[in-house]
Parts: structure tokens; C-alpha cells; sequence
């Protein structure tokens, strides 16, 4: 009890176990870090848990693109975060880590879930956007299964519509820092 | 000269089909057409495409059974040039099914076939009876738009299968490619048929990102609507909400102040800059010219930084509101708009230059993905893919919004080079990067023109009370080509219909036709170069 309060505050005894997982895995914005020093720790992190690289495939599961352009600004010359050891890669098969965008629409349910178990274990997913936590502004309805939880097991949560690079960084670095336990 | 322009329209539909059309009436720049009857709607739309050249903009289905109307369906056309939308509007009655009117309108198919899944309407004489928006695990009898249906239903899933075009003969293979893509980019099934490299048919499946956008909206509340709009298709956030509050604004005669029109013209163009410069940039990377892209994407970062000083939102979300914007552009933003964007113009035509003389890059470009005016025209398609290829569409011209009506004086002989100019474009991949390019530049002088903002406010007070039943037509023309959109009030300050149709719906299915002569490998840098939007079209 008293780790919960210590997250949460006052707020401990209302949640529901399965509300504090998921705001416990939840990012929030470091005020304290910049992108730089996210992108190193990730780098120094990746080495050392997976030997070279993080392997990352992207899913859009129905979303507005808006999540997508941010994820694309991470690989421009800027973010750049191919430099700290992070590559989009075309086939989930190939990948350690999924990226899941959108409320997950009933049209993308099947797809996201062979995606899903087409990549091998272990795998870390991270739901991405605020549709991807729990359908956002599309919410609960006969075209959307209301989050990306709700069809695969999720990670690690990134909130924010959309979220800015150096939050998808922060969100990669919580999620490999989970890798090792 | 505005009502003469509609008064033409209406004395020749009048005289040709006097004994069909119940009663007439306006709406601004609208004229509807009630017709009595709707076997009759085949040969009044056909006149109106084939003899009119006017062109189909969107099919409106909406459930009014509940106020006595039945199911009505709304066919909406425009004239190239004349700020006119002429809508011809049929009511169904008790009936479940409406003649089909793809026979002499080619594009109306897409529209039928939606109508068809989301109200449960059959288009009599539609060759293509497959569904379109609600995929084969939907069962039989759920139709999202009909006024019973509760938006929280979960359906159950049914196991089925979707029929594609099946190409046979010696040597052919299929290619399935998608949903989930070799890149970041959105949900779509691509179907190939191939004889070794050369594709002999694309068929495109998608509405794997169906939101229900449309369903949703009725039942928010009006000014939630607006974000719902920019989230229609995030690249496109500016125009599509635009477009939705032109709508409401004209059903509740609100006169938006002058400097909150040049605000939205400011990021309009804004929105059109930053995804010019990334199309670019993707098609520059579809070709293998990552130096290119890498360049390009430096400034179209640099694009969005600025809208984020700007307005708060990397992509332009929280601009509009209804009845004018949100976001004030203060005396020292507009210093900064016109030196980031001199700075960011003088790099990118340097770049345009560069990219012009690298004749790998060019090779690839020219020829590639080449669509002909004559398909083009049939299926109706707007925005760049169809000014590639020599149709001169812009809503921005041709039904002027926010504050463009201030930059479309041009002389004479402006006008006639522009023709020359289009007569000379090809329809292929070159010719969409080189109006790209073009556009950008335009983009930036529309900005340098439009930050002499006036002092009056940012927004005009809107009535509490909406009038229920009436509705009105939004649009604006986004980085992709027109976007429309449709509302219908309700009772108690609700929305009874919101129907939303982007440049993506339209031009979609141009691709099928503008790979035919090209090979697998060039289908990312065709598609590219059309730049269309899934979510926007899926809703």
C-alpha cells in the first residue's frame, strides 16, 4: 500500500490494480532531462541489454497520422535516433519492440494481433497517442475496440496528441529499462 | 454576378426538367433540387455531369425517417470556375434501395457502395456489390448510420472472405501487401497482379482506420466537433476544421471577423508548406535519394517548430474554432513567421534547384506513374493529382474562403500563362513534384501577403440556439485537394448529420490507373507522389 501511495498520492485507494499497472507504466515528461542525454542513456541501455540495436516496427492501428509524423520525425537528420542504436524495421519479424498507434479499429484488430504474434519473444509493445490508451477522442464505439490494451498485451503507455519526439525517446527508455526485470 | 450565376443553373435544369423537380430553393452559394421521383435522378445527374461538365463533389445519405423524409440522398455537384454547388436531393421514402447513377457518373460508385454499408441502402445497377467501408467480419444487417443504431454496439466478428479482382494466365502472380506496411505510414491492402515485374492490375483495399467519424459526431456537441475534425486526418487538421466551421458558421449566419480569415489562411498555408516539403522529401526517398530527403526534412522540421511557437501543436491542432480561431498571431509571431519562412524558402529553393539538376533523381520521376485527363476527369479526382495532369481545381480559387479572394486578382495574361503552364503538365510523377514545388512557393508569397492582419477580433459570437434541420456545406482545400464537408443540425444543439468527404475519398482511385504501365518497384514512389491519406478517407 505504501508503494501505491507513493505514486499516486490520494489517488491510491480509488485505483484499481489494473488501473495503477497502467499508470504506473504511463510517461509523464522528464523536466530534469534533455533529448541528448534520454538519447544516450537509451544508447548505453541497448548496448548493454540487447548487445547492438533495438529493433522497433511501427503498427497503425487506426489512427489519424498525426502519432505517425511523429514517430517519422524521430529518423529525420534532427532526432535522428538511428545514432543511438534504434532502427525501424519493415517486418515485425525482425523486431524486438512494437510501436502501436491508433484507438485500434475494428478493421485493424485481426492485423495488429498476427503482427503481434508474428514477432518473436521477447517483445515489448508500447501503445502510442492518446487514441492507443484508451481511444481518445474516437472513445469506445462499434468501430473501435477503445485501446490498443484491449487486443495486445501493452508495455508501456505514451501519452499526448500527439506525443513530441523527446517523449517517444522517454517512452523507449522506460520500456527497455522494464527489458531487464 | 454571384446570384445571376446561380440563376442560370437554375432556368436550364428548370426548363429541361420542369414536369421532375418538386421545388427549388438556396442556400448561399448552394441550389438544391427537391425531385419527385427517384427513378429520375440517372437522367437529371447525367445531364448535370455529361452536358453541365459539372463535377460529382460528394453523395450525402442521411436517415430522416424520423421526421418524415424517409432516407434522403443528396448529389452534390460543382462547376469548375463558378462558385456554385448545385445538389440534387431525392427523398427514398420507405424504399431501401435507389437507382444506381455510375452508368453516366463513373465516380459515384465509391459513394453508393459506402451508402450501401452505412445505411443499408442498395444501389440498383452498381456493377460492384462488394462491401467497402464494414470489411467481411462485419455480419449482415448492421448499417453504423441508421438513426436506431446505438454507436456502442459491439458487433460480433463472422468469419468471411473478400473477393479481389483475380488476374489468370500463364507466368501471373499475386502481390498482397498491408495492412501493416514496410514503412511508417498508414493501414491499406494493396492486391498485385503481376507477370514478372510489370504490374497488369492494382486493386487498393481500405477503411482499415473506420473511426466512425461520422456516426461519432452526432453525438458530440458542436464545438467538440472541431476537434474531431483536426484529427480527421492529422496532416490535415487545418483544413478539414476549417472547413467544419465554415459549415456551422454558415448555418448560423455568422460573419467571422476579417483578421480571424487571414489567420486561417496563414496556417492553412502554414499546413500545405510543412507536407509539400515532406511529400517532397518522401518522394526523394522512394526514388533512393536519401541526401534529398534527409535535406528536406531538416526544413520541414523546421516548419513545424515554427507552428509550434505559433499555435502550441507540432501539426497545427487548436487553431479553429467556430466563428473564428482560437490562436492570435501577435506582432512579434509575424516578425517571426516572415523570417522563418524567408530563411526556410531561400533553403528549399536551393534545394528545388539541386533536385531538379540530378538527372537519377529526374529519371525516376519522369513517366513514372502517368495518369491520363481523361481518368482523371471520369473519377472526378481534385487537389495536386488533378492539377498534374491539367484540370484547374482549387477551391481556393474557385469558392473562396477565409481570406484567399484577396489573392486571386490575376491579369489577363497571368491567366493565360497559368493555362499554357497546365496544358504542359503530363500527369506523371515529375509533373506532381514540379506543382508541389510550385505550390510551396506560392504558399510562402499567400503567408508574406496575408500578415497585414486587421485589428478586429478573433472570433464573433455565435447564437446560443442552433435551428434544427437545416444544414450546410463546408469546404476548404487542404495539401491534398478539396475537402468537404457537410452538416445537418438537430434538435436541442445537436448534429444530425456530419458527412465529411477529403481529397483522399476522391482521388484514391486514380492509383489503380496510374500504375498500369509501371512496375512493382515504383508503386512507393507512385504512391507517394499522390500523397493521399488513409485515415481520411476511412473515417
Amino acid at each position: 500500500m505504501k508503494e501505491k501511495s507513493q505514486i499516486l498520492g490520494n489517488h491510491a485507494e480509488t485505483m484499481s490494480e489494473e488501473q495503477l499497472v497502467k499508470f504506473s507504466s504511463t510517461v509523464s515528461p522528464s523536466t530534469t532531462k534533455s533529448y541528448e542525454e534520454m538519447g544516450k542513456e537509451l544508447k548505453d541501455r541497448i548496448v548493454k541489454l540487447l548487445g547492438r540495436s533495438l529493433a522497433i516496427r511501427e503498427v497503425d492501428a487506426g489512427s489519424c497520422n498525426g502519432c505517425e509524423i511523429e514517430i517519422a520525425a524521430l529518423t529525420n537528420s534532427i532526432y535522428d535516433v538511428e545514432r543511438f542504436g534504434i532502427h525501424f524495421v519493415s517486418s515485425p519479424r525482425h523486431a524486438d519492440l512494437l510501436l502501436v498507434t491508433g484507438p485500434a479499429s475494428r478493421n485493424m484488430e485481426a492485423a495488429l494481433r498476427r503482427t503481434y504474434d508474428a514477432t518473436p519473444g521477447p517483445k515489448i509493445v508500447i501503445a502510442v497517442g492518446a487514441c492507443a490508451l484508451d481511444g481518445g477522442i474516437f472513445g469506445d464505439t462499434y468501430a473501435t475496440t477503445a485501446g490498443i490494451d484491449k487486443v495486445v498485451p501493452v508495455d508501456v503507455y505514451i501519452p499526448g496528441c500527439p506525443p513530441r519526439p523527446e517523449l517517444l525517446v522517454q517512452g523507449l527508455l522506460l520500456a527497455v529499462n522494464r527489458l531487464k526485470r | 454576378m454571384k446570384e445571376s450565376g446561380l440563376g442560370n443553373y437554375v432556368e436550364e435544369i428548370k426548363t429541361k426538367f420542369s414536369n421532375k423537380i418538386k421545388k427549388f430553393d438556396y442556400n448561399h452559394n448552394e441550389v438544391h433540387f427537391h425531385i419527385r421521383d427517384p427513378n429520375d435522378i440517372r437522367e437529371i445527374c447525367g445531364h448535370i455531369h455529361l452536358d453541365m461538365e459539372a463535377r460529382l463533389a460528394t453523395i450525402i445519405g442521411t436517415d430522416e425517417r424520423n421526421n418524415g423524409g424517409g432516407f434522403v440522398i443528396r448529389y452534390v455537384f460543382e462547376k469548375t470556375g463558378e462558385d456554385v454547388f448545385m445538389f440534387v436531393i431525392v427523398s427514398l421514402g420507405n424504399a431501401n434501395s435507389f437507382p444506381s447513377i455510375v452508368s453516366c457518373v463513373p465516380a459515384a460508385s465509391l459513394y453508393e457502395r459506402e451508402i450501401r454499408d452505412m445505411l443499408g441502402l442498395l444501389p440498383v445497377g452498381n456493377p460492384d456489390t462488394r462491401p467497402l467501408v464494414l470489411h467481411e467480419h462485419w455480419p449482415q444487417g448492421v448499417y453504423p448510420l441508421r438513426k436506431e443504431f446505438d454507436i456502442k454496439t459491439k458487433v460480433a466478428r463472422k468469419e468471411g472472405q473478400y473477393e479481389f479482382v483475380r488476374v489468370e494466365g500463364d507466368g501471373i502472380c499475386e502481390i498482397p501487401v498491408g495492412p501493416v506496411h514496410a514503412g511508417i505510414i498508414e493501414p491499406g491492402h494493396f492486391r498485385f497482379s503481376v507477370l514478372g515485374e510489370n504490374i497488369i492490375n492494382l486493386e487498393t483495399r481500405l477503411f482499415y482506420a473506420h473511426k466512425g467519424v461520422e456516426k461519432l459526431a452526432e453525438s458530440m456537441a458542436p464545438e467538440g466537433v472541431v476537434s474531431l475534425a483536426e484529427r480527421i486526418s492529422g496532416d490535415e487538421s487545418v483544413a478539414n476544421s476549417t472547413a467544419y466551421c465554415q459549415a456551422v458558421e454558415k448555418l448560423l449566419q455568422v460573419q467571422v471577423p476579417d483578421r480571424a480569415k487571414k489567420i486561417r489562411t496563414v496556417f492553412a498555408e502554414l499546413e500545405r508548406i510543412y507536407n509539400h516539403i515532406g511529400t517532397l522529401g518522401g518522394m526523394a526517398t522512394d526514388a533512393g535519394f536519401a541526401f534529398g530527403a534527409a535535406r528536406l526534412n531538416i526544413l520541414k522540421e523546421r516548419m513545424m517548430r515554427l507552428n509550434e511557437t505559433l499555435c502550441g501543436s507540432r501539426i497545427l491542432f487548436g487553431v479553429n474554432r467556430i466563428g473564428g480561431v482560437r490562436c492570435e498571431v501577435e506582432r512579434e509571431n509575424q516578425k517571426l513567421i516572415l523570417e522563418k519562412t524567408g530563411e526556410t524558402l531561400r533553403d528549399f529553393d536551393r534545394m528545388a534547384a539541386f533536385l531538379k539538376s540530378k538527372a537519377s533523381l529526374i529519371d525516376r520521376l519522369r513517366d513514372t506513374g502517368k495518369i491520363s485527363k481523361k481518368a482523371a476527369r471520369d473519377l472526378g479526382i481534385v487537389g495536386v493529382a488533378a492539377r498534374c495532369v491539367g484540370i484547374d481545381v482549387d477551391t481556393r480559387r474557385d469558392h473562396p474562403y477565409a481570406s484567399y479572394a484577396i489573392h486571386n486578382g490575376r491579369t489577363p495574361q497571368q491567366a493565360m500563362q497559368d493555362q499554357i503552364e497546365m496544358e504542359k503538365r503530363a500527369g506523371d510523377a515529375m509533373s506532381r513534384f514540379e506543382v508541389r514545388i510550385k505550390e510551396v512557393r506560392d504558399s510562402f508569397d499567400i503567408i508574406k501577403n496575408s500578415l497585414d492582419l486587421e485589428s478586429d477580433g478573433l472570433y464573433a459570437e455565435i447564437p446560443e440556439a442552433m435551428e434544427p434541420f437545416k444544414s450546410a456545406l463546408g469546404y476548404a482545400e487542404s495539401h491534398r485537394g478539396q475537402t468537404l464537408h457537410w452538416v445537418m443540425t438537430g434538435e436541442n444543439n445537436s448534429i444530425f448529420r456530419y458527412k465529411v468527404r477529403t481529397a483522399s475519398f476522391c482521388n484514391w482511385p486514380i492509383m489503380e490507373f496510374a500504375v498500369s504501365s509501371d512496375i512493382v518497384p515504383d508503386f512507393p514512389l507512385v504512391n507517394k507522389s499522390f500523397d493521399l491519406s488513409y485515415s481520411g478517407n476511412d473515417l
